[in-house]
C-alpha cells in the first residue's frame, strides 16, 4: 500500500512540473528545455535552507521561488532574441551549466555528495515522514500549483501566448509586449518547478544533481506531448501514464538497471510513436469556451473619431549594401486612403515596416499626432494608434476567427497577471465586454458566422476580411494594410472595398500597398509611388497611371 | 608560459576532436537541417564497435577503427531512415524531429547501456607513444587526433568539391529548396549526408576509446560540444564548423590558467551565449 501512495506522490510532483512545463512549450511555443535545472535550483534551495539552516517549511520553498523564477528570467533572456532550435540548444547549454554548478559548488551544495538528512516537514506537530502522510500535503500543493497553471492559460494573457506561439511578428502588431509575456512566463513555469522540487526534498530528504539532468528533462517533454501541448489536463495524463508505466515493467523479472534502461527507453519509443501518430497529444488543445449567443452588446464600429496624419520624413533604411529606402517622404492624411504603389521589391512593405517600428530607420523620422515614434518597439506604436497588417497575413492559426479579433482588442486587464489572479472578476466583466465589441467587428466584416471556426479552416477570402478585422480591433486610427486585397475574386472585392471606404469616411488615417489597379483607382484619393526605395510620384490614381515614365516602370 | 604552450597544444588537441564531431554534425544539420541529438549516441555506438572488434575479435586497431566507421555509417543511415524520414514525408515541422531525435537519443543511449554494460571498455593494448617537444608534453593518439582533423577534413574538401555528388551535398547545404527544384535527389543526398557525418564522427569516437575508454553516456557531451561548435562557426558553413570547434578547444583549454578544471564544459556554453547574443549567424554563417 505505501508503494502505492508513493507512487501518487510521485504522480503530484509530476504533475505540477508537467504542467508548468506545458505552459512554456505548449501554450508559448518557448521550447526551453530547462525545466529539470528549475526543478534541481528548488529542490536545492530548500535542501540547503532547510537542511543546513534550519529554516521550517514553507519558508525555504517561498525563497526557492523566488530564486528559481530569478533564474527563469535570465534563462528567459536569450529566448527574446532567438528562437527555435537555437533556443533548444542554448536552454539545454543554461541546464547542464545549472547542474555543472549544483555538483561543482561544493560548499553550498555538497557537490557529488549531494546535501543528505533534510528535515521532513512537520505540520501541527505531525511529521510527515511516510508516503501516506505526505500524500495530503502534495496533493494539496499540486493542485494549487496547476489552479494557478490553468488560470493563467485560461486568461486573455494565456491567449496573448498562444498567438505568439503562432505567431510573434503579428502578435507584437496587435500591441502585445512579447518581452513581458517571454519574462512572465518564464518565471511562473520556473517557480512552479521549483515548488515541486521543494517538495521532493522533503520527501526523498536528499538531493544530488545527478536527479535533475536533461535526461529529466525529456521525461517531462514526453509527459507533455503524450498529454497534449496546449492542454494542461493533458499533462496529468502525461504524468499519471509515465509514473505508473515503469511500474508496469516490474512485472517483467530483470536486474535493476536493466530494468531501468528498459523503462528509459520505452519511453523512449512512446515519445517517437506519440509524435509520428498523434503529434498534438492525447488531449486537444483546449479552444477558450465562448457563449456565442449571450446577449452581449455590440458596440458600433466605425464610429467617428478625430484621425491625424501620419508622418514619416527623410525615412531610409539599408541592410548591408542594400539600399531599401532612401529619402521618402510620405504624409497619410486622415479621412482619406491613400495608396502605395510600386514594383515587387520597391521598399513598399519596407516602409511600413520603418513606420511602424518593426524596423528602425537609418535616417529620418517617424512622426504621428506631434509625437515622435522613432525607437518605439511595434507594440508601442500600436498603443500609441498606428497599426498595420502583414502581406502574408500572419493570423494566429490555431486560434479561433473570435479570439484572432479579441487577442488584438487594446487595453486588456486580462494581459496583467496582477488582474488575472487579484482581481479575477474585473477581467471577466471585461471579457464580456470585449466579446461583444469582437462580435460587432466581425459582422462589420461579414464573419460573424465563422466566429468559432479556427483561423486554419477559412477560405482565402475570409482569411483577408479576418486580417482586416485583426486590424481594426487594435482600436489604432491609423491602419496600414499590406496588400488587403490581393488574390481576391470580384465579387469578394465588391463586398471588402467599401469596408474601406467606410473607415476612411469615419476619420480614421488609412494607407493600402496594392497592385490591382483597379481597387487603386477606386478606393484611393491620392497614391505613392515608390520604386527602387525611393519616392517619384505622388498623385490621384489618374495623374500617376496617365504618367509616361511611371507607365513604362510599373503600370504596362 | 610554459603551461600557457601546453595548454595551447592541449586545445589544439581538443579543438581537433570537437572540430571533427563539428563536421559531421554540420554536414547532417546543414544539409538536411535534421537537428540529430541522436548524433551522439550513434557517435558512442561507433566506439563500442570500434571496441568490440578489437577486443571480442581481436582485430588489429586499425581495421577495429574501419568497424567503427562503418556501424557509425549505418547507425546513422538507420536513423534518417527510420525515425526521420518518416516525420519529414509527413511535413512535420523541425521542432517535431527534434523532439523525435531526443526520444531517439534516449533509446540508443540505453539500448548501448543494456547490450553492452555500463562499464568503461578500452581497447587491448593501446598505443602509448609519448613525445617531449621542449616544455611540451603530447602523446601519440593526441598527435593523431590532430592528423585526423587535417586527413578527414582534406579529403571531405575534395569530396565536396571535385565530386558530382559532393557538390549536390554543397547544393543542398546552401538551398534545400532549390537543390530539390533542379533535380538533385534530396533522399539520395541526405542518406550520404548522414552516412558520412557519422562515419566523420566515428574517426574522434575510435580516438577518444583509445585515449579514454567508452561509456553509454559518452555522446551527450560530444553532441553538445558539436552543435556549440556549428553555431559558433555558422550553420551551413562546413569551414566554420571547424573553426568553430577549433576556437572551442582553444578557449576552453586555454581558458585553465584562470578558471578551475571542474568548470571546464561552461566556458563552451558561455561562449555559445556571447556568439548567439552578439553574432546569431555565427562567425561563417550566411542566414
Amino acid at each position: 500500500m505505501d508503494y502505492v501512495l508513493h507512487v501518487m506522490v510521485m504522480v503530484a510532483l509530476y504533475a505540477i512540473l508537467a504542467s508548468s512545463f506545458n505552459l512554456l512549450i505548449g501554450y508559448a511555443g518557448l521550447f526551453a528545455l530547462s525545466h529539470a535545472a528549475f526543478f534541481g535550483v528548488g529542490a536545492y534551495a530548500t535542501a540547503i535552507l532547510a537542511a543546513t539552516y534550519g529554516l521550517a517549511f514553507p519558508v525555504p520553498l517561498l525563497i526557492g521561488i523566488v530564486a528559481t523564477a530569478a533564474l527563469g528570467v535570465v534563462i528567459a533572456l536569450p529566448a527574446l532574441r532567438i528562437g527555435g532550435d537555437y533556443l533548444v540548444i542554448v536552454t539545454l547549454a543554461l541546464q547542464i551549466i545549472v547542474t555543472t554548478v549544483l555538483l561543482n559548488w561544493t560548499g553550498m551544495t555538497g557537490g557529488t555528495d549531494g546535501i543528505r538528512a533534510i528535515p521532513r516537514v512537520e505540520l501541527l506537530g505531525l511529521k510527515l515522514d511516510t508516503p501516506g502522510k505526505f500524500l495530503p500535503l502534495a496533493a494539496i500543493v499540486a493542485l494549487a500549483c496547476y489552479a494557478i497553471a490553468w488560470r493563467l492559460g485560461a486568461s486573455p494573457f494565456g491567449r496573448a501566448l498562444k498567438a505568439m506561439r503562432e505567431n510573434e511578428a503579428a502578435v507584437q502588431a496587435v500591441g502585445k509586449n512579447v518581452v513581458a509575456m517571454k519574462l512572465a512566463v518564464f518565471a511562473i513555469a520556473a517557480a512552479l518547478a521549483s515548488v515541486a522540487g521543494s517538495l521532493y526534498a522533503h520527501y526523498f530528504t536528499f538531493v544530488s544533481a545527478d536527479s535533475f539532468t536533461v535526461e529529466l528533462t525529456i521525461y517531462l517533454l514526453t509527459m507533455v506531448i503524450i498529454g497534449g501541448t496546449g492542454n494542461l489536463a493533458g499533462s496529468l495524463v502525461g504524468a499519471v501514464v509515465l509514473a505508473v508505466l515503469p511500474e508496469a515493467l516490474k512485472f517483467i523479472d530483470m536486474p535493476s538497471d536493466i530494468a531501468d534502461k528498459t523503462r528509459l527507453m520505452l519511453y523512449g519509443v512512446l515519445l517517437i510513436v506519440m509524435l509520428r501518430l498523434r503529434p498534438q497529444g492525447l488531449l486537444p488543445e483546449s479552444a477558450s469556451a465562448h457563449h456565442y449567443d449571450a446577449p452581449v452588446e455590440r458596440p458600433p464600429v466605425a464610429t467617428q473619431l478625430q484621425g491625424a496624419a501620419l508622418e514619416g520624413e527623410g525615412l531610409s533604411k539599408r541592410f548591408g549594401g542594400i539600399v531599401a529606402v532612401s529619402g521618402v517622404d510620405i504624409r497619410i492624411e486622415s479621412g482619406k486612403i491613400t495608396g502605395l504603389i510600386g514594383p515587387n521589391g520597391a521598399g513598399k512593405t519596407t516602409a511600413f515596416n520603418l513606420l511602424t517600428g518593426f524596423l528602425q530607420p537609418n535616417d529620418g523620422q517617424v512622426h504621428y499626432r506631434g509625437q515622435s515614434l522613432r525607437g518605439l518597439k511595434p507594440h508601442q506604436i500600436v498603443r500609441a494608434g498606428v497599426a498595420r497588417s502583414f502581406q502574408d497575413l500572419k493570423l494566429f492559426t490555431g486560434l479561433t476567427v473570435l479570439e484572432n479579433v479579441l487577442v488584438a482588442l487594446p487595453d486588456q486587464r486580462g494581459d496583467k497577471l496582477a488582474y488575472v489572479y487579484f482581481a479575477p472578476w474585473l477581467v471577466r466583466k471585461q471579457e464580456r465586454e470585449n466579446l461583444g465589441r469582437a462580435m460587432a467587428i466581425l459582422e462589420f466584416v461579414g464573419l460573424d458566422a465563422r466566429a468559432a471556426d479556427l483561423a486554419s479552416d477559412l477560405s482565402y477570402a475570409e482569411e483577408k476580411l479576418l486580417v482586416v478585422a485583426r486590424l481594426l480591433a487594435t482600436g489604432a486610427e491609423a491602419l496600414l494594410f499590406d496588400e488587403p486585397l490581393s488574390g481576391l475574386a470580384p465579387n469578394a472585392l465588391a463586398k471588402v472595398m467599401p469596408i474601406f471606404k467606410r473607415l476612411a469616411q469615419s476619420g480614421r488615417t488609412i494607407c493600402i500597398i496594392e497592385h490591382n489597379l483597379d481597387v487603386i483607382r477606386e478606393l484611393c484619393d491620392t497614391v505613392v509611388f515608390l520604386d527602387e526605395g525611393r519616392k517619384l510620384a505622388q498623385g490621384t490614381p489618374e495623374q500617376l497611371m496617365s504618367d509616361p515614365e511611371l507607365s513604362e516602370r510599373y503600370f504596362k | 608560459m610554459d603551461l600557457l604552450a601546453q595548454l595551447f597544444v592541449n586545445g589544439l588537441v581538443n579543438g581537433s576532436h570537437y572540430a571533427l564531431l563539428a563536421l559531421g554534425f554540420g554536414l547532417i544539420f546543414g544539409t538536411t537541417r535534421v537537428t540529430h541529438f541522436a548524433f551522439g549516441p550513434v557517435y558512442a555506438l561507433s566506439a563500442y564497435g570500434c571496441w568490440f572488434i578489437a577486443s571480442a575479435l581481436a582485430a588489429p586497431l586499425w581495421l577495429a577503427m574501419l568497424g567503427g566507421v562503418l556501424t557509425g555509417a549505418l547507425a546513422g543511415v538507420f536513423a534518417y531512415l527510420v525515425v526521420y524520414r518518416p516525420f519529414e514525408r509527413k511535413g512535420s515541422t523541425s521542432l517535431v524531429i527534434l523532439i523525435a531525435s531526443l526520444g531517439f537519443f534516449i533509446v540508443l543511449e540505453n539500448l548501448i547501456g543494456v547490450v553492452f554494460g555500463t562499464d568503461t571498455k578500452v581497447v587491448p593494448a593501446p598505443p602509448s607513444g609519448i613525445f617531449l617537444w621542449g616544455p611540451l608534453v603530447v602523446t601519440g593518439v593526441q598527435l593523431v587526433q590532430i592528423a585526423a582533423l587535417i586527413l578527414v577534413g582534406s579529403a571531405l574538401g575534395l569530396y565536396l568539391t571535385r565530386t558530382r555528388m559532393g557538390k549536390a551535398v554543397l547544393a543542398m547545404t546552401d538551398n534545400p529548396e532549390m537543390a530539390r527544384v533542379i533535380g538533385i535527389d534530396t533522399l539520395r543526398v541526405s542518406l550520404i549526408a548522414f552516412a558520412l557525418g557519422s562515419a566523420i564522427a566515428a574517426v574522434p569516437a575510435g580516438l577518444i576509446l583509445i585515449k579514454d575508454g567508452a561509456t553509454p553516456h559518452m555522446g551527450f557531451l560530444a553532441v553538445f560540444m558539436a552543435f556549440v561548435a556549428v553555431v559558433v562557426g555558422g550553420v551551413g558553413s562546413l569551414k566554420g564548423a571547424v573553426i568553430g570547434g577549433l576556437v572551442l578547444g582553444l578557449i576552453e583549454s586555454t581558458g585553465m590558467i584562470r578558471i578551475p578544471t571542474e568548470w571546464q564544459s561552461s566556458v563552451a556554453f558561455v561562449v555559445l551565449f556571447i556568439v548567439l547574443l552578439v553574432r546569431p549567424r555565427g562567425l561563417f554563417g550566411g542566414r
